[in-house]
């Protein structure tokens, strides 16, 4: 579609599209009649009972850019009604837990709102992704549904083999129901009135990480989600009238899910579905569907936008046209200049406008949202001296030139009713500039982990501020992250905990418990490497190489990445002086051995 | 291709993966994808993409989870294949 019919205002037309065409449906349109409220409600359903009344919705796209179904937001609040008193006749308390495996479907969505009418909480669980892993993801599955204490659980025809299999291994089965949405829609409806949700209520729990034995549920309220969605809306993007938005992220990432689903309704915008593995296969769709419907406000994590540079031929470009898209949200993992950089450099000639880069912070342990830049400034960064940086834990702004430099991207200002601090080892507020554990406090801050009380006090202070894990410092009031404390590893935009990792390594017979130790470490290229070294009495080098492959197997499903294994004589591991491992010290043995220089920016850590 | 055998498939891969791993070593039906290739999975994905494309299928996310040596994806491919005419 050429640039000039797209600025008339003449709304997206499905090209190429014979399927659409055949089925006779078309998208969502972009502008509604229906008067923008921005997130101004104080629950979920009922910013979906207000986005009811207009046009817009969400559509659904085929790996090949072809239009697979549209939900509507009227038709959703209708089928999710309808839904809510199906479940509603099962029998279940008031805040009972319903796991949903989230692919990226109506069904899904439909589920996750009938949840709330219907006065129960979801949770959405991932889809397996990796190689050879289904053990894994079985009991990823297992872990989450005893963790939440789910008393539902809902898996499309694709799934549910994976989903019947983790139930018949529960060893604390609280589940009353389980099954396909088809299965689902056999149940009767139940004669009873749909009550009100109210602020304090739970809205949905997020599971972090794909844990293998204790993963955690962030528990957000109807009031800390709303509070988070104004602040997006309003604050982060400054949603207006003519907003479309375009997205492959996964619905069980708090990103995807609150980011680019919840967000888009509580404003009443129309969305572009791609499923996030066929984002994978084929990222030019992702851009082609922004080009296409002229999407304004579309996210990633800064690998996506590695992908995308990647795998964009020359010939990609003629046929994008890019110049709509005005919030190019970039988040969840660390973001570095120059992914930013090669994505501006590749796209400019499709009429990517490198002022739309928003680079922002948050975690799910508060909502998503943390802090913004101004929207419409592009990616902003600052240079700061390497060798100060490492010794003395001090951002001091490069002046001259041939100095070593650290850069680090703006990640903004706290969104309203927030604040950030940032504090040094003792727990005290580090002055401007000073490099130090990032603590949030806010509306938007979780109310801790389901059922979890030791996590939740690890997490939150008794004065309500968040340890986010996150490492970095503050300058001019605006927020920049240096790197994470070294107890999660990010892989390909995936958060992996390295305890993650060294408990896979000591289910193996040979491994002994705390002989383990996981970390990553920084490549030439960038990119981040997991790094695996276990103690071991083997002496055999056949023994040893059988260890290491299953070691390399084992990561690889679970989380999809290469590893690379050292086996180290015992006690080569340092300890602290209470006998735990020291990853930070083990890292830099590591090191060491391998004779490794590293680049400050990815390895900052702190306590 | 709408002839195509599962040797030739196996073949094909075993070509392919060669390649994509820029490995010296041969590749063979028993290659173990992740031990032995260290298939990485901007690798994989690109893989996916290829075969989808040469094979005209959609390879769904959920088969890849049995996955695990070369014969493995070629058979799967070829299931896929067949299920599809």
């Amino acid at each position: 579609m050429s640039s000039t019919i797209a600025k008339l205002g003449i709304p997206p037309v499905q090209k190429n599209d014979s399927q659409s065409l055949r089925i006779g449906i078309a998208p969502t349109p972009t502008h509604n009649l229906l008067a923008q409220r921005r997130a101004n409600f104080t629950t979920l359903v009922e910013s979906l009972e207000y986005a009811a009344q207009g046009e817009t919705g969400y559509n659904f796209y085929d790996s090949r850019g072809n239009l697979k179904s549209v939900l509507p937001y009227r038709v959703l609040c209708t089928n999710s009604k309808i839904i809510a008193k199906r479940l509603s006749g099962l029998g279940l308390a008031r805040n009972s837990r319903v796991a949903l495996i989230a692919d990226t479907t109506p069904a899904f969505i439909e589920l996750f709102f009938a949840c709330r009418f219907a006065g129960l909480i979801p949770f959405a669980m991932p889809v397996p992704v990796n190689l050879g892993s289904r053990a894994i993801y079985v009991q990823q599955l297992r872990g989450m549904l005893e963790s939440s204490r789910a008393n539902v659980a809902v898996a499309s025809l694709d799934f549910i083999e994976f989903l019947n299999e983790a139930v018949n291994g529960l060893v604390n089965n609280e589940l009353k129901w389980s099954g396909t949405p088809e299965q689902l829609d056999l149940l009767p409806e139940a004669d009873v009135a749909l009550l009100p949700n109210t602020p304090d209520e739970t809205a949905y729990l997020q599971f972090t990480s794909g844990s293998t034995r204790l993963p955690r549920g962030v528990v957000i309220t109807e009031k800390a989600l709303m509070a988070n969605l104004q602040g997006i809306v309003c604050n982060g993007l400054d949603v207006r009238f003519g907003d479309r938005c375009a997205s492959w992220l996964p619905f069980y990432h708090d990103m995807g899910l609150v980011g680019l689903v919840l967000a888009p309704l509580a404003a009443q915008l129309s969305v572009d579905y791609l499923a996030t593995r066929d984002f994978a296969v084929r990222p030019l769709q992702w851009l082609k569907l922004i080009s296409r419907n002229r999407c304004t406000i579309a996210f990633s994590q800064p690998f996506g936008l590695k992908l995308c540079t990647l795998r964009a031929r020359e010939s990609d470009l003629v046929d994008l046209d890019l110049s709509s898209w005005r919030a190019a949200g970039v988040g969840a993992e660390m973001i570095r200049l120059d992914t930013l950089k090669s994505f501006a450099a590749k796209f400019s000639a499709a009429g990517f406008d490198e002022r739309a880069f928003l680079p922002c912070y948050g975690l799910a342990e508060s909502t998503l949202a943390v802090s913004f830049p101004d929207i419409g400034l592009g990616a902003r960064s600052l240079r700061v001296d390497a060798k100060t940086l490492i010794e003395k834990k001090i951002a001091v702004r490069v002046q001259a030139d041939g100095r070593k430099y650290n850069e680090f991207v703006n990640c903004g200002r706290p969104l309203p009713g927030h604040e950030v601090r940032v504090v040094d080892e003792a727990d005290h507020e580090v002055p401007h500039m000073t490099v130090g554990s990032i603590l949030v406090r806010g509306e938007s801050v979780m109310s801790g982990y389901f059922n979890n009380a030791d996590e939740t006090a690890r997490a939150i202070r008794l004065d309500g501020w968040l340890d986010t894990g996150d490492i970095g410092f503050l300058f001019e009031g605006d927020l920049y992250i240096t790197g994470r404390r070294t107890d999660v590893i990010i892989v390909n935009g995936r958060n992996i905990r390295a305890q993650d990792v060294e408990e896979l390594a000591e289910q193996q017979p040979e491994v002994r418990a705390r002989e383990a130790s996981a970390f990553g470490v920084s490549n030439e290229d960038g990119s981040t490497s997991v790094v695996l070294v276990v103690e071991c009495r083997l002496a055999s080098a056949v023994d040893r190489q059988s260890l290491i492959n299953r070691l390399q197997q084992m990561v690889y499903m679970a989380f999809g990445v290469s590893c690379l294994v050292e086996l180290v004589p015992p006690h080569t591991l340092p300890r602290t002086s209470s006998g735990k491992l020291s990853r930070f010290a083990a890292r830099q043995g590591f090191l060491q051995r391998a004779n490794l220089e590293q680049p400050v920016a990815t390895t900052y850590t702190a306590g | 291709m709408s002839e195509v055998t599962q040797e030739q498939i196996t073949e094909l891969l075993c070509q392919r993966l060669a390649y994509f791993t820029e490995t010296r070593m041969e590749v063979f039906p028993e290659t173990n994808l992740i031990t032995h290739l260290a298939i990485d999975s901007v690798k994989l994905l690109n893989l996916v993409m290829e075969i989808e494309d040469q094979f005209d299928i959609s390879v769904p996310l959920n088969t890849l989870v049995d996955v695990l040596t070369v014969q493995d994806l070629a058979d799967l491919i070829y299931k896929i294949k067949l299920s599809s005419q």
